[in-house]
């Protein structure tokens, strides 16, 4: 059974209660972004929108994954169902597996760079024909380090810190802008992602990482939950 | 230089301006709070009216002809203003 990376037998199943709490604040700010878009029709919310809409696929896909490599029940669950469906082609399971890696890490930094992109600022932007083509680019670029990471799960990890740093300091210049609290929260949730992803980078070092890591990953999304309570019940 | 207001900052700052006044005001008051032409605070206003965030109230007037017009905010109007304070907050914060 293919596995990424290796993860501390008490960890396991303790890392899905704190990515299915990420989903669920990732789902809430999609969900909001959305009603702002349908209010105004302005484009930026929906690709914020769009942005934790990717994570939270991300973030679904991985927990799908690693519960099928963490249970054994689920993975006779899954066995049963598609059984009917699938039939021999079950014998290719590793298939399914690294498409859940690669769906999970194409997804992530998908959102992680349209995150970027909304973050910087329209006068900063190029005009809309370089725009399209530099997001060309970068589609490109992160469907292939999503594939080379299924082999290297560091680069994933890696790009992922990279935007990551580029979207703080994005949101680094608009707490200089605006410079008050609800700013500074947004940014501290993304230094603590950032964080996240740099534990994960090296969780060759000592599996503790991993659970450090998913601690700041959690932390990130709970200041941004935080953030959104504020805003709502402003 | 200011930038040029967005179509929603213009419906948000012609409800303000009623809201500001007690809930209703003169529409040639109305005209310069928001700042806007005749034409253009006439096509908000149908607007609006259509979507039941403002209402037109007339009041005859003794030793007038026409009655007198005032532009009324609705329970709608007042719940939009405080939901586009929401969206502004959330704007800022996430630097959009």
């Amino acid at each position: 059974m293919p596995n990424l990376f290796l993860t501390l037998d008490w960890f396991q199943g303790i890392d899905l209660i704190f990515e299915f709490v990420a989903l669920f604040v990732a789902l809430l700010i999609a969900g909001y972004s959305w009603k702002a878009y349908r209010m105004s029709d302005e484009h930026k919310f929906k690709y914020f929108s769009f942005a934790f809409l990717l994570i939270s696929l991300s973030l679904f896909v991985k927990a799908l994954t690693s519960s099928a490599v963490y249970f054994q029940g689920t993975r006779i669950a899954a066995d049963v169902i598609l059984r009917p469906v699938l039939g021999a082609a079950r014998e290719y399971s590793v298939l399914f597996y690294h498409t859940g890696f690669f769906v999970e890490m194409a997804a992530m930094l998908g959102g992680w760079l349209l995150l970027f992109f909304v973050s910087q600022k329209a006068r900063d932007r190029l005009k809309k024909y370089y725009e399209v083509s530099q997001l060309g680019l970068f589609v490109y670029l992160v469907l292939l380090i999503s594939w080379v990471a299924n082999f290297k799960y560091e680069v994933f990890y890696l790009t992922g810190a990279v935007l990551l740093g580029l979207i703080v300091l994005n949101y680094y210049k608009n707490y200089l802008n605006n410079n008050n609290k609800n700013t500074l929260l947004v940014m501290d949730s993304f230094i603590l992602l950032l964080v996240a992803h740099l534990f994960f980078i090296f969780m060759f070092v000592t599996p503790f990482f991993y659970v450090f890591g998913q601690i700041f990953l959690l932390l990130g999304f709970i200041f941004l939950l935080y953030t959104y309570m504020r805003v709502k019940h402003k | 230089m200011a930038t040029r207001r967005s179509r929603l900052e213009l419906i948000f700052d012609i409800l303000l301006a009623i809201q500001n006044k007690g809930g209703k005001i003169k529409p040639t008051h109305l005209m310069y709070k928001s700042n806007l032409s005749h034409k253009l605070l006439n096509n908000y206003l149908d607007e609006l009216i259509q979507k039941e965030l403002v209402m037109i109230q007339e009041e005859i007037v003794k030793k007038k002809k026409a009655p007198n017009k005032t532009v009324h905010i609705t329970e709608k109007g007042l719940g939009f203003l405080a939901e586009f304070r929401r969206m502004r907050e959330f704007t800022d914060a996430f630097g959009l």
